[in-house]
């Protein structure tokens, strides 16, 4: 199992942060490009699903798969995005994004008072700590 | 409903006699109403296009089969759907040096089984629509290819021989996902 | 387990084909007395639930009906406004019939042109090499499943979360399109289908699918 990459969205679509762990393929754009691509995207699935949808809708978009990966996708009520792509076969992965909410972001950064909401994240111990939690998660481990 | 069923008849139940009896009236027609055998070929070409654009979802449908990566693989497909749609198995032989163009020959065509070729149109290219069938076929899945009669056992040839060659991948065609 | 709907997609992205084959109606009916407490607004010429929500009527739900008498969008039927008449208390206790809307047309067609590229952009967005688009697509409340053909028409199955034996089902929908529209000498490539042999295949297929013939 493999975790490739994880974007991070505040809630006006700004790109809070990008971490890579296996990716195999680059898109061939800047990380800034790149991320308003995928927020498009999000927006655009999430209203597809709002409509589609043939019930009321409670959490609404989960994850997609392609051939090759799954896109997993958590918000939290204020509206942060957690983007997290892995291989096919990982399970779990919504947990793990909810704990890097709430672990790692709300307690390096939120709590924090050095950072500024809508900012890029440059907090090094969110950095490690996000690291941490990711390496040692069983998606990761192979 | 219409007609009940899902597939409406056996294919092995319809009469195949009936079938290379329209075509043939087709074909006469066509001579009478051009009065020239090159515009009968474009015809037949143009009609056979129409039928593989169609003809290739079903086979794609019924087979399973994946994306071609080369000529062989594409010779081996247009093999197996002439043994599924005329029962017959040409041979595929005579490869180009690049590997870009082949032959197939056929030893038996059920099309052609009653005909004799009159004096005045050995231009005509009796079973053109293969060639637009093909064309047509491969060009749904994103492959430009031209093909053409060299042989032709109405004509005296020793056998029928259908040229296949490769033009050039359509990727602008080529569907998301799928490059 | 269900199947909701099924979407055909053109080469080019156009919506085709659509079929709803288990619809579920959401609508309650309840009398209200004056102050409304529920938050009503008024969004693309519809009375909607913004806020409030309680006993089955839903945020997001739609005003559909006022003393049993449908509404025309945001008029009452004698082409009255309706939020000046929720407004005054004097045409109170009144029974409200809110619902779920159904997708209209156009909204169908909406949808299919905008999955197109959501298909493609999660192909270009992949970080592995050679990714497909959108393959199945899950929300909580249904999944959508897409196949797409070489020659590049989708067909979208859009089911229960539990349902099984989707791929197959893309398959044999695939085929049905092969027969009896493809073969169809008057149904044009890219053009909708409507090809009532095809439509009566696919509703057999789907009452064998509900009924478990299918499920080999």
């Amino acid at each position: 199992m493999t975790i490739h990459n994880l974007y991070m969205f505040d809630r006006h679509g700004v790109l809070m942060y990008y971490g890579e762990w296996n990716r195999k393929r680059q898109s061939g754009m800047t990380i800034e490009e790149e991320a308003k691509l995928m927020y498009g995207m999000l927006y655009s699935i999430k209203n597809f699903v709002n409509k589609m949808s043939p019930v009321d809708v409670r959490e609404g978009f989960q994850c997609y798969r392609t051939s090759k990966y799954a896109l997993n996708y958590f918000e939290t009520p204020s509206g942060v995005k957690f983007v997290m792509n892995t291989d096919l076969h990982s399970q779990g992965v919504r947990e793990l994004l909810q704990q890097i909410n709430s672990q790692i972001y709300i307690e390096y950064c939120v709590k924090n008072p050095a950072y500024k909401s809508g900012e890029t994240i440059q907090c090094e111990l969110f950095k490690t700590k996000l690291d941490e939690l990711v390496k040692q998660s069983p998606i990761f481990k192979s | 409903m219409a007609r009940p069923g899902a597939r409406v008849a056996d294919s092995k139940k319809i009469n195949s006699e009936l079938f290379t009896l329209t075509y043939g009236a087709l074909v006469s027609q066509l001579l009478k109403d051009y009065e020239n055998a090159e515009d009968v070929n474009r015809q037949l070409d143009r009609m056979g296009y129409n039928i593989g654009v169609r003809i290739i979802e079903d086979f794609l449908a019924r087979t399973s089969t994946a994306r071609c990566t080369d000529m062989r693989d594409t010779a081996e497909k247009i093999q197996s759907a002439f043994k599924m749609y005329l029962g017959v198995n040409p041979t595929v032989t005579s490869w180009s040096p690049a590997s870009d163009e082949f032959s197939l020959l056929f030893d038996q065509n059920p099309m052609t089984e009653f005909v004799e070729l009159p004096d005045s149109c050995l231009s005509l290219k009796y079973c053109n629509l293969f060639c637009g069938i093909i064309r047509g076929a491969c060009e749904m899945v994103q492959l430009e290819v031209t093909s053409w009669f060299v042989q032709d056992s109405l004509k005296g040839d020793p056998t029928t021989e259908l040229r296949v060659k490769f033009v050039k991948k359509l990727e602008d065609a080529m569907p998301a996902g799928e490059d | 387990m269900a199947i909701y709907s099924i979407f055909i997609l053109s080469k080019s992205g156009g919506l085709i084909y659509q079929y709803d084959h288990t619809s579920i109606k959401i609508e309650v009916e309840k009398t209200f007395t004056f102050p409304l407490d529920i938050q009503l607004v008024e969004q693309n010429k519809r009375i909607v639930v913004a806020f409030g929500q309680k006993d089955g009527i839903n945020v997001g739900h739609n005003l559909l009906a006022i003393n049993g008498i449908q509404l025309n969008g945001t008029l009452l039927d004698d082409g009255r406004e309706v939020s000046p008449f929720l407004a005054d208390q004097s045409n109170f206790p009144l029974s409200l019939k809110f619902g779920r809307p159904k997708l209209s047309t156009n909204e169908k067609i909406f949808l299919a042109s905008m999955f197109y590229p959501l298909f493609a952009i999660a192909s270009q967005l992949s970080p592995e090499i050679k990714s497909s688009g959108i393959e199945v697509l899950e929300a909580d409340t249904f999944k959508l499943h897409c196949f797409q053909t070489l020659t590049g028409i989708k067909f979208l199955i859009v089911a229960e979360p539990k349902q099984l034996n989707v791929e197959h089902l893309l398959r044999r929908v695939y085929e049905l399109y092969a027969d009896f529209a493809l073969k169809n000498p008057f149904y044009s490539l890219e053009m909708p289908i409507r090809c009532e042999q095809f439509e009566s295949n696919l509703q057999l297929l789907l009452e064998q699918e509900k009924s478990g013939i299918n499920n080999v």
